[in-house]
């Protein structure tokens, strides 16, 4: 029972890599099929339309980041290995707001995305302004970032 | 910064010398030319349209020999080719190509052509291959395919969608018509699904053994033809052969018009360059024999543009201020530092009536921003090394994509500045290297503060810029109004806010909590929060009481004011907004630092050397991509949204001066030095 602390925390890293993972393949997935169908009209649109497909990548790298963090923290990557119940439980919840707000805001952001890349399709030079909306949502995922990252960085501090 | 003061030209000219004034016009390119409203009784319009689908045409007849040319005899070109601006076409090349457009023309409408007859020839081959296919399966049959019988026979030619031979098909028949044997049959090919047969009986026996092959499955061929099947194959492989060697020599015939695209090139853009020509005409007013045209140009110009017309034409040009109805295009000036940012405000919205540029300004920020976000020494290096060598090595770049690689230019400096300010070159690279493979840990210290130890400190700071960037915005929309002499609108709109926002700010820095909070190794005394909660009064008063000065109905009034003042949320998540920049920041320092760690996972031996480079190269590219794209992303929304959304309309028309939109070559005349 005394590993209980590591395993939740792994769980944490895990569910965070994971959710924001998912989020972002199915994310860039979607803007991938929008993305293919405009340069099958016209391929010189390739680099524009690229650019949106990869803003919904974001939040799997956010995953990926809370992830590490945490298995750095807990000693998984080397070093050692005491993680209390407590500091496990609260590694957990810290991971959980990336795990979500990624999953979900990838998927949203994938939407705004596709409807980027049709305005691209019609009006090229509006390329900006099709960034934006996409950018919006992100907002969201980084705050959850933020949240996460900073719960982690100071987890050790707390006697739990 | 700022926006190009405009005039407005008007020229009136003699007809005749119409076509050398608008050429002249259209290679010089500063003059925008304005669709004129007219007078019925006085002037005429000339309907243009005809003409122009006609350029248009010939233009498209170019480019599609173009093509043609370079599927067949590929054009050698690096991969920065289609990024450069288009050559200049000499004097002499120009007038030497301008003698021979139908000759050229002729040439190009040749070249397509040709190619349609390829493709028509390789339509052909492709169906006289498919017929050879199907006539192999008959090539055993000596009678020709129709062939169904003598006067005494009846011939079966067919298929059965079994696997046959003689004897086995022999045996069928027979099972199948005991009391019949006068019919001779032959299974000339067979393959796993079925079998090729010929079977001859006399006609008295036609029905039923007809009958009876119905019923194994049998079919007519699909293909018939009147020739025995090996000749026919015979003389339609000869003339395979003759088609494929006719299209050869098309190909040739194509291949041999090489040298002439450079010519072709020149078609193209002489067609578009007509075509833009006569698009203009129908813009310009006529009499009988004068023409009049209208149009705006840069100010700064005018004086040339004036000497140069006159010194050349026989015209009367005159010059006058835009008036207030007029839709003034707007140009852009900037300098070196500040221009290459123009087109990120451009992709907002260039600046409407009475703005003023904000270029300057936010390209202070825009890098300084980028830097925060990215924020590592070696991959600001890298940038730099990178837009460098492109913009010093091919010094004719189209100008939009010069300026994006200056910006980037600028942006990979300041990211390299924040890079050593936060002590993070490829992430952690140079300490793990150190202590993997020299067992010497060197650190390379941050000439700051490293934002991944302390992140409440960085936090702290990203808001502090963000309050900078803001009141910068909102000291813009103080700046116009002030500058608009309307000092009651900056009093209750811009300056109620900096009271009310600076005054909070004040206060909270001065509360322990606070500060606490947010690592932060100063605190004001409570006489200073207690001044800053005092302005913050006076701003809410302000804005409670004037938000609403334009409603009449005081009830009205006052509700309006209580919402202008629900905008503090509005500035709270303005301000929160910022901690992207630490959120982006620690993303590419983590990501980096993840990749160094997996590169040492084989240790210190030749191995571990080779998963470490392997790793290093592929894993900071990867992070170098996604996190440019970021801090691109980022800082644009930073200012669109939180900056421009202070002071910024936008809603300026481009200034689309008529000059020779040409793709292959430049063909302009810069009367202007600068």
């Amino acid at each position: 029972m005394t590993s209980l602390g590591l395993v939740l925390a792994l769980l944490g890293a895990v569910l965070a890599a994971l959710m924001a993972g998912i989020g972002s393949a199915i994310g860039v997935g979607m803007a991938g099929e929008a993305a293919a169908g405009v340069v099958t009209e016209d391929p010189n649109k390739f680099g524009k339309v690229l650019l949106l497909q990869l803003l919904p990548g974001t939040q799997g790298i956010y995953g990926l980041l809370v992830a590490v963090l945490t298995l750095i923290q807990i000693g998984v990557l080397g070093g050692s290995t005491n993680v209390s119940l407590g500091q496990g439980l609260l590694y957990l919840v810290a991971c959980l707001p990336m795990a979500f707000v990624g999953l979900w805001s990838a998927i949203r952001q994938a939407r705004a995305a596709v409807a980027g890349i049709s305005t691209v399709a019609k009006r090229p030079d509006q390329m900006g302004k099709a960034m934006i909306f996409p950018a919006m949502v992100e907002t969201y995922a980084i705050l959850a970032l933020l949240v996460s990252v900073l719960s982690i960085l100071n987890i050790p501090r707390i006697n739990i | 910064m700022a926006v190009l003061a405009m005039k407005k030209v008007n020229i009136c000219a003699l007809k005749k010398d119409r076509k050398s004034i608008l050429e002249t016009l259209q290679r010089i390119g500063i003059v925008e030319i304005a669709d004129l409203e007219f007078d019925q009784d006085f002037f005429d319009k000339i309907d243009t349209m005809n003409m122009r689908s006609v350029f248009e045409k010939n233009s498209l007849i170019a480019k599609e020999a173009l093509e043609i040319l370079e599927k067949y005899v590929p054009e050698e070109i690096n991969f920065l080719s289609s990024m450069l601006a288009p050559k200049e076409i000499s004097k002499k090349e120009y007038y030497f190509f301008l003698n021979k457009v139908e000759e050229i023309m002729h040439v190009a409408n040749e070249i397509i052509d040709l190619y349609s007859s390829i493709n028509d020839k390789q339509t052909k081959i492709a169906q006289i291959n498919k017929q050879v296919e199907m006539l192999s399966d008959w090539k055993n049959l000596d009678v020709p395919m129709n062939f169904n019988g003598t006067k005494k026979t009846k011939a079966f030619i067919g298929t059965l969608p079994q696997n046959l031979d003689d004897l086995s098909l022999r045996e069928l028949l027979s099972e199948l018509l005991p009391d019949e044997d006068r019919y001779d049959l032959k299974v000339l090919n067979k393959n796993d699904d079925q079998s090729f047969v010929f079977v001859l009986c006399h006609v008295y026996a036609a029905e039923k053994i007809f009958e009876t092959l119905r019923t194994l499955g049998f079919a007519w061929p699909a293909y018939s033809t009147d020739e025995i099947p090996g000749v026919k194959i015979d003389s339609i492989l000869k003339q395979l052969d003759e088609l494929k060697e006719q299209a050869r020599l098309d190909e040739e015939k194509i291949k041999s018009f090489k040298d002439q695209r450079n010519a072709i090139k020149f078609m193209a853009d002489y067609h578009d360059m007509r075509s833009q020509k006569y698009e203009v005409i129908s813009k310009l007013l006529h009499t009988k024999n004068v023409f009049m045209l209208s149009g705006f140009v840069p100010q700064k110009y005018a004086k040339k543009l004036e000497h140069f017309l006159l010194s050349r034409f026989n015209i009367a040009i005159e010059f006058t201020d835009p008036s207030e109805e007029d839709e003034v295009p707007v140009v852009l000036q900037n300098n070196g530092f500040s221009s290459p940012v123009e087109g990120v405000l451009e992709s907002y919205s260039l600046p409407g009536k009475g703005e003023i540029d904000p270029t300057s300004v936010m390209a202070i920020f825009y890098y300084f921003l980028f830097g925060m976000m990215l924020s590592d020494a070696a991959y600001g290096l890298i940038i730099v090394a990178v837009c460098g060598f492109i913009l010093i090595k091919y010094k004719n770049m189209k100008a939009g994509l010069k300026k994006a690689l200056k910006m980037f230019l600028y942006c990979g400096i300041s990211t390299t500045f924040w890079g050593f300010l936060f002590g993070s070159f490829f992430g952690d690279a140079i300490e793990v290297v150190s202590t993997t493979f020299f067992n010497k840990p060197i650190v390379l210290p941050a000439l700051w503060f490293t934002p991944i130890n302390e992140p409440m400190r960085m936090l702290a700071f990203s808001f502090g810029v963000g309050l900078l960037h803001i009141f910068t915005g909102l000291f813009l929309q103080l700046y116009e109004l002030v500058r608009d002499k309307r000092f009651r609108d900056a009093l209750y709109d811009v300056v109620s806010w900096y009271f009310l926002i600076g005054g909070l700010v004040v206060y909270m820095l001065s509360a322990p909590m606070i500060t606490e909070m947010l690592a932060m190794n100063f605190i004001l005394s409570k006489f200073i929060g207690n001044i800053g909660l005092a302005f913050a009064g006076i701003g809410t008063l302000l804005i409670l009481f004037t938000t609403g000065r334009e409603s009449k109905n005081p009830f009205k009034r006052f509700l309006k004011g209580l919402y202008g003042l629900y905008g503090v949320t509005g500035y709270l998540s303005d301000i929160l907004s910022y901690s992207r920049l630490l959120a982006l920041g620690l993303a590419t320092g983590v990501i980096a630092q993840v990749f160094n760690k997996m590169g040492t996972m084989a240790g210190n031996g030749p191995v571990g050397l080779i998963l470490f480079l392997i790793v290093f190269l592929v894993g900071h590219t990867m992070n170098i991509a996604i996190n440019l794209l970021g801090a691109y992303v980022h800082t644009n929304r930073l200012q669109f949204v939180e900056f421009f959304g202070k002071f910024y309309q936008g809603g300026g028309r481009k200034f689309s001066p008529f000059f020779a939109n040409t793709k292959y070559y430049r063909v302009t005349e810069d009367i202007c030095d600068d």
